[in-house]
């Protein structure tokens, strides 16, 4: 044959190749007309899936505001911001966990076994590993370029003063969120205000720089805080109060030192203290010691109340300074009776500076009395509670810039059937009241300066983002707490205190004016009615020239070193706080 | 002939480059096609290897540089495919088939590579290949060969001959490469559809009856949903090809993120370096699902291109295989068309959420060295064909034509220009 025989039935192969194709073509124009429908007709549709996933919006933390004291004419940081890193491995990428674990032990440091157990966490992609990495020791982690181990940066509260004023500041959780003290008062300030990123990002969360529709918002940074405090002296009292209450063997004690005339509170310690930067080591248990008992604890203050007592007695004329009466020792009132625990002279005739030098309770239910115009009853309970509530503002918070504020407790005085007669006695003592250390700073202060109750209040200024300063000026909230004159009566009567007590050394009362008031106040049950063997020991004083420039108040809890615990533990201290003070020079002297 | 006793078995009837007559000029254009597809892959890996890299840990050319060198590869597979000649490889056909059944024995019993369960690969020191394109490579040579030497014999619609020997390789390709999950940790069916696919296309070109077509795509539906059904695995593919969009997390995630991919792009596309689908939120970004990349990146507009492009080369194939110069040459054709084009439709089918998603590559367009290299020397086998062609391949006319012969010189002078038809004058 001369056709060489190669193809059996071309035909039938070319036009079957040519159906195939045709299939093939019919094929493509079916995933033409689909590609059309999805990316032209549901367009919408995919992108908003799209972007439902890929876009996410991110909260850039603002930066926390820092706080600073005054110290010599200085502004210091106590509180600062440290960025520190949180290192966490993805254990779906880590290939060797011992090994990987290995290499980062030796620069953290921690157990191998540990780490690499973290590292095979299954069904996790981020195991925590370790916290508050340096910077340091994050450059040396990211250099190794471990699969599956990255770091992120947090924010750090950092404290260059160490454990200074740590119970006024406060501390910040982990979950940035301020607590206790300045912290969490100030915690929305502090905080400033997050922005916020809408980014494309990768699956993880990346934002990819290629994207257009990135949107920022930028964080602005938290106010910065300036205290009242003078950093000097904040470390003297509580240098002085560590010891007076390790003398005193208390477990705790607390101390203010407040300018009389603006309410601003120059120093305030409380004993033992913690250490802010390592908040997380108290045990849960102890978590008192956060507490600034200074502002949270109201306590039955005891005697100290009884310059209150006669300053409100001499601002209603009942008394003057020159007065005297028969003391009988003990009154029954209620069917009780009140005697004196202290130093008693016994029964006999007693002058006003008598009351408070001997710390008469007879002699402040004889002032009480005298309210009512001889007895105590619903006049003389109400004009008292009207200048505890009223005048020296007890039984409500102060205001100062602190969180969680006690706002102490003073009986109403209505009649209630039930001994309110009694109860108002004691009040005029001291007890039967609760009241915190900075409300009776305030109150004493009040008494002092020539009658205006200024707000206590640690914060001399705040400084926003944009730099703008916002002076917190004294605040007035009485101005009229006693009158001038008595202000200026009280002044002898308490420096007389002073003279008749024991202090070493003892004070050059010709150059400086140091007055004060000890208390010894039981200590009430839970179960109602007072323990006989134990008493706070509070002292509420001042030194100044001419006039008051410090107000004092010392508060120690259940001192055992003997004695009555006013005399034997507080009054040492507020001897030491006032003689710092002097010896500092912080203290014009009399000008005469 | 008396002393030749030890004479050489006689050489299998191979047409040779002088049966098939004049060597002319191959078709350029198939090099061309293949070369912008290769190109858009490249540019594709290329734009998303930030993403990549950074998932992967690697550096930042690690993925682009990686590809080149398979291109490179591809170009030697090609050259040496293109040049030497046919029956040499037609003749390689068997052990070739071998080597691929070994290699896939070995990779069976290798342990699976946990990032790629659905993928089988043969690792040879720092090398390794999915031995799945080798098989496609050597079923491609070995049936063509078969089936050829079957129209030769007209036996193609023999059962004992053509059906059962085929049915047997079928059988036996589909327990290794696709076989139950008692056997594999994943089966790779979309091998075994390519496999089974250029199988059906070399057959039904080969001049299957049209009842014998009619039963076997029967027992496909049946065997396809016989298969389908008890594998959970499969099940989840085939419930996530159904309703994309429900589950986004489990079974469909794959599935639905391409389409968000694909829809995402719209007109024009979000522009070259503007994926964000690559970034960790569609999986196999740069293999199986790089045709929804593309699409992201150059919309509607750059898939029709894409679709063209795929469309004119199946058309170049085609044209081709209508003026093979043999039935070999013409069924080998088939065959590569067959793969190559059944492979891009299920993959593309799956990022439009048309198909089941099946772990496959989109030839020459996806990254990875096997797929290109192995595709490379398949089109090279047709562009060796393709130098051998003839226009006077005896299309609807061909008996007329002949009929003719002799009559109608001007007629032959233009239809019969090719070297291949025999000639009008009778000097063979």
């Amino acid at each position: 044959m001369a056709l060489p025989n190669i193809n059996t039935n071309p035909i039938k192969a070319v036009t079957r190749v040519r159906i195939w194709y045709g299939v093939l073509l019919l094929v493509m124009a079916v995933f033409g007309v689909r590609l059309f429908y999805v990316q032209v007709i549901r367009y919408g549709h995919f992108k908003n899936a799209a972007l439902s996933d890929q876009l996410k919006q991110y909260i850039i933390p603002a930066s926390r505001g820092v706080i600073e004291a005054n110290d010599d004419g200085q502004l210091v940081p106590i509180v600062l911001n440290q960025k520190l890193y949180t290192l966490f491995g993805d254990p779906t990428y880590v290939k060797d966990a011992y090994k990987t674990a290995a290499k980062i032990t030796a620069i953290v440091g921690g157990n191998t076994d540990d780490v690499a157990k973290l590292l095979q966490t299954p069904k996790t992609r981020y195991a925590v590993l370790a916290k508050k990495l340096t910077p340091d020791q994050n450059d040396k982690i990211l250099k190794l370029k471990l699969p599956g181990i990255g770091t992120t940066a947090q924010d750090y509260r950092t404290y260059p003063q160490g454990t200074l004023a740590s119970q006024i500041l406060g501390f910040v959780d982990d979950s940035g969120t301020g607590r206790y003290g300045l912290e969490e008062y100030f915690n929305k300030e502090l905080t400033g205000t997050p922005g916020t990123l809408r980014a494309i990002t990768d699956i993880s969360g990346v934002p990819l720089a290629s994207s257009a529709s990135n949107t920022e918002i930028p964080a602005k940074k938290g106010d910065d805080v300036v205290l009242t405090l003078d950093l000097a002296m904040q470390q003297q009292l509580e240098t002085i109060l560590a010891k007076g209450v390790k003398n005193a063997k208390a477990p705790s004690g607390s101390a203010i030192i407040m300018d009389p005339r603006t309410g601003a509170v120059k120093a305030m310690a409380n004993y033992p203290s913690y250490d802010p930067a390592r908040y997380f080591d108290i045990d849960s248990k102890d978590v008192g010691i956060f507490q600034n008992h200074a502002v949270n604890d109201a306590i039955e203050v005891g005697s100290t109340m009884k310059a209150l007592t006669t300053a409100a007695a001499l601002d209603q004329g009942v008394i003057q300074p020159s007065t005297t009466y028969y003391d009988p020792a003990s009154w029954t009132v209620d069917k009780f009776k009140i005697t004196n625990i202290e130093e008693d002279g016994g029964a006999g005739t007693r002058s006003i500076a008598d009351i408070l030098n001997l710390s008469l309770n007879t002699g402040a239910t004889w002032e009480l009395m005298q309210m009512g115009g001889g007895e105590i009853n619903t006049k003389a309970r109400t004009a008292w509670n009207d200048y505890l509530t009223n005048h020296y503002r007890f039984g409500q918070a102060t205001g100062i810039e602190q969180g969680s504020e006690s706002e102490g407790y003073i009986p109403s005085p209505k009649e209630n059937g039930a001994g309110i007669d009694l109860t108002y006695a004691n009040t005029s003592f001291g007890q039967a009241l609760l009241a915190t250390p900075i409300q009776m700073a305030g109150a004493m202060s009040a008494v002092l300066n020539g009658g205006t109750y200024y707000q206590p209040r640690l914060v001399d200024q705040t400084i926003d983002s944009a730099g703008k300063v916002t002076k917190h000026n004294p605040k007035v909230l009485n101005s009229n707490v006693v009158s001038p004159e008595v202000s200026k009566e009280m002044v002898p009567l308490m420096v007389n205190v002073v003279a008749k007590h024991y202090f070493t050394p003892s004070f050059d009362l010709s150059k400086y004016n140091v007055g004060g008031k000890t208390g010894t106040a039981q200590i009430a049950k839970p179960t109602g009615g007072y323990y006989d063997d134990q008493f706070n020991g509070t002292y509420a004083g001042f030194v100044g020239g001419d006039t008051p420039q410090y107000v004092i108040v010392v508060f120690i809890d259940k001192p055992t070193n003997g004695g009555y615990a006013g005399t034997a533990a507080a009054q040492p201290v507020f001897g030491d706080i006032a003689h710092m003070l002097i010896d500092e020079s912080l203290v014009t002297p009399k000008s005469h | 002939m008396g002393p030749q006793v030890t004479r050489r078995r006689p050489r299998p009837q191979l047409p040779t480059a002088s049966e098939f007559g004049r060597k002319h000029r191959p078709d350029y254009v198939l090099v061309v096609l293949c070369a912008a597809l290769l190109a858009i892959g490249l540019v594709v890996v290329f734009a998303i290897s930030p993403a990549l890299s950074q998932a992967a840990k690697v550096s930042n050319s690690f993925f682009v540089s990686r590809q080149l060198i398979a291109i490179a590869l591809a170009i030697v597979a090609f050259i040496a495919t293109a040049q030497i000649p046919l029956h040499v490889w037609k003749a390689l056909a068997k052990p070739m088939l071998i080597i691929a059944g070994t290699a896939t024995l070995v990779a069976l019993v290798t342990p699976v590579n946990p990032a790629y369960p659905a993928h089988r690969w043969v690792r040879l020191g720092t090398l390794s290949f999915q031995s799945v394109e080798l098989v496609k490579f050597a079923v491609l040579l070995a049936v063509s060969g078969f089936l050829a030497s079957r129209i030769k014999d007209e036996t193609v619609n023999t059962v004992q001959s053509t059906f059962k020997p085929l049915l047997i390789a079928t059988l036996v390709l589909g327990v290794f490469i696709a076989g139950p999950q008692k056997v594999h940790a994943q089966s790779d069916l979309g091998s075994m559809m390519v496999l089974i696919a250029m199988l059906g296309a070399m057959l039904f070109v080969a001049g299957l009856k049209l009842r014998t077509i009619a039963l076997a795509v029967g027992i496909l539906a049946i065997g396809i949903i016989l298969v389908v059904l008890p594998s959970a695995y499969r099940r989840d593919r085939l419930t996530s090809f159904l309703h994309p969009e429900a589950n986004c997390q489990d079974a469909g995630y794959q599935a639905c993120q391409a389409l968000i991919a694909v829809g995402s792009g719209g007109m024009a596309g979000l522009g070259l370096g503007r994926s964000v689908q690559a970034y960790g939120y569609l999986p196999e970004a740069a293999n199986d699902s790089i045709f929804a990349i593309y699409a992201e990146k150059f919309g509607f507009i750059g898939c029709v291109i894409l679709l063209g492009l795929l469309a004119a080369l199946f058309g170049r194939l085609k044209q081709i295989a209508e003026r093979a110069p043999d039935d070999f040459s013409r069924l080998l054709v088939c065959g590569v068309l067959a793969w190559i084009s059944v492979q891009a439709i299920i993959n593309i089918g799956a990022m439009i959420g048309l198909l089941p998603l099946k772990g496959i590559t989109l030839p020459l367009v996806s990254y990875g060295g096997t797929s290109v290299i192995f595709v490379a020397a398949a089109i090279g086998l047709v562009f060796q064909v393709s130098k051998y062609t003839s226009f006077s391949a005896p299309i609807q006319n061909e008996k007329l034509i002949i009929g003719r012969q002799g009559n109608d010189n001007s007629r032959d002078g233009r239809r019969f220009r090719g070297a291949y038809h025999p000639d009008p004058s009778g000097r063979r």
